[in-house]
């Protein structure tokens, strides 16, 4: 299955959505249910899959988020959040 | 520090349109007159997701044989759960499918007993083969997560490649191949249902060349067989650790088959909180941790990988529950698991079936006569 294009939109896929907000844990937690599990969230992969809205390009994603660090290398960046998106593809967690 | 638990498997009730010959549900099963009423599920909820559960997982018997079942979605999905809905599909058109959809219902498991209608109605014990694939499509109208399950045993596993095929079709988003495990009527069944290490190899290879396959498309998770391990599975990832069940009748379990274990009293959501019952019960204290370890799992480094296995195993095989669970290669009953194989493995003395192919049989009593000397179908609760 091929890394998401630059016009691909992500989303999460079928069954899969944002829990309530963790009121009494880490600051700036949320977590993603699926089927058999969920994963907690902070940080960057936080704010990748939160612009995972099936409106918003792979493109437009990379931009946002180079434009918010921009210390760090660009192409890095955009290698990451590709690689990232993959994985959560093939656990059948993010669509593209 | 007792962690919190993660999901709910609310058992709603033991009734069941099938009768499959592997069915983990107890011997004894919950009478229709012990079962919790609505208000108490949906008080069961609101603890549940206070105690920090994100997942309820309805399971049975049948969850569509509950008519209240779309409430009781509603209600755990507005106390804020997930909710999972394992079923057969029988009982379910779409008008039901649309209102538990309506209700909030995230995501649902169909299984499957195989690709060939004669042999899935013969495991079942009735007639539903037909009904699941027309349900399959009805489901992917829906903007709901889709798991297809199907268990593989000795009596189907020589065409798990035609099986998988098969599931494709339905295009599902998850496939979960699940070996049959040996709890309830499957333990009954075992000579059976036990495949031979063959069969077991083939399946793997199988099961491997079709994730690489259907990558990104569709998810297999399997789940392998414990008898052929070499050390024993992390059952519930752990007595009290993550996981709770709540039986028909309102009793809280730490797994499906924890009532076999006689000494201990398991407390019923009708008489105490959820949160009581998760920390201090004595049922859920009595396996939690490494206190209770013997050796070889006290001083083994993978204790706290798999907790010394299934206590509901160690005590069906050995019948002492605080034994090393026999699936393991280091436990000091680990022969008994290996005479399982050695006869599953050797043609002689498994029983054959005494109809050569699975036929179809006008009724479910005609069925059990047929096949009385290879298995015992499971029944239904009163």
């Amino acid at each position: 299955m091929p890394p998401p294009e630059d016009s691909s939109q992500p989303r999460l896929a079928a069954g899969c959505r944002w829990g309530a907000e963790n009121k009494t844990g880490a600051e700036q937690e949320r977590v993603i249910l699926f089927p058999e599990g969920a994963i907690r969230l902070q940080g960057t992969g936080r704010q990748i899959l939160e612009r995972c809205d099936g409106q918003r390009t792979f493109a437009q994603i990379i931009e946002e988020l180079q434009a918010q660090f921009t210390v760090a290398d660009p192409a890095k960046i955009r290698a990451d959040i590709s690689q990232f998106l993959e994985q959560l593809r093939h656990k059948r967690i993010v669509d593209y | 520090m007792i962690p919190n638990p993660l999901a709910l498997i609310a058992e709603i009730t033991h009734r069941c349109p099938l009768h499959c010959v592997y069915c983990s549900n107890p011997l004894e099963l919950a009478a229709v007159a012990s079962e919790l009423s609505t208000n108490d599920w949906l008080n069961v909820f609101q603890q549940a997701a206070k105690l920090g559960m994100l997942h309820a997982h309805f399971t049975g018997g049948e969850p569509l044989a509950r008519p209240d079942l779309t409430e009781l979605i509603a209600g755990a999905r507005t106390a804020g759960l997930y909710t999972n809905l394992i079923t057969s599909g029988i009982g379910l058109a779409e008008p039901r499918l649309q209102a538990l959809v309506a209700a909030g219902l995230d995501h649902i498991q169909l299984s499957f007993q195989d690709s060939q209608e004669h042999a899935a109605n013969w495991i079942a014990g009735a007639r539903a083969h037909a009904h699941k694939i027309e349900l399959s499509q009805i489901i992917r109208r829906h903007k709901i997560a889709f798991t297809v399950n199907l268990v593989v045993h000795r009596q189907n596993l020589d065409h798990l490649q035609e099986m998988i095929a098969f599931i494709e079709q339905l295009n599902p988003d998850r496939m979960e191949i699940a070996h049959t495990q040996y709890y309830g009527w499957a333990l009954k069944n075992r000579a059976a249902l036990l495949p031979t290490r063959e069969q077991l190899e083939k399946a793997v290879e199988i099961v491997d060349a079709a994730q690489n396959r259907l990558a990104g498309r569709i998810r297999i998770d399997s789940v392998v067989p414990d008898y052929y391990a070499r050390y024993p599975k992390a059952c519930m990832g752990g007595w009290g650790k993550q996981l709770l069940l709540i039986n028909p009748a309102g009793k809280v379990l730490p797994c499906h088959a924890a009532e076999v274990i006689p000494g201990l009293e398991f407390e019923n959501v009708r008489d105490h909180t959820l949160e009581w019952i998760w920390r201090e019960s004595s049922s859920f204290r009595r396996f939690r941790g490494e206190e209770w370890m013997p050796e070889p799992c006290r001083s083994c480094d993978r204790r706290a990988e798999d907790f010394g296995g299934c206590r509901c195993q160690a005590l069906l095989l050995t019948g002492d529950a605080t034994a090393t669970d026999p699936a393991c290669s280091l436990a000091p009953a680990h022969h008994l698991v290996e005479a399982a194989l050695l006869e599953a493995n050797s043609n002689s003395n498994v029983p054959q079936p005494n109809v050569s192919q699975p036929t179809p049989a006008s009724s479910f009593v005609q069925l059990q006569q047929k096949t009385a000397e290879l298995w015992s179908y499971r029944t239904n609760p009163e």
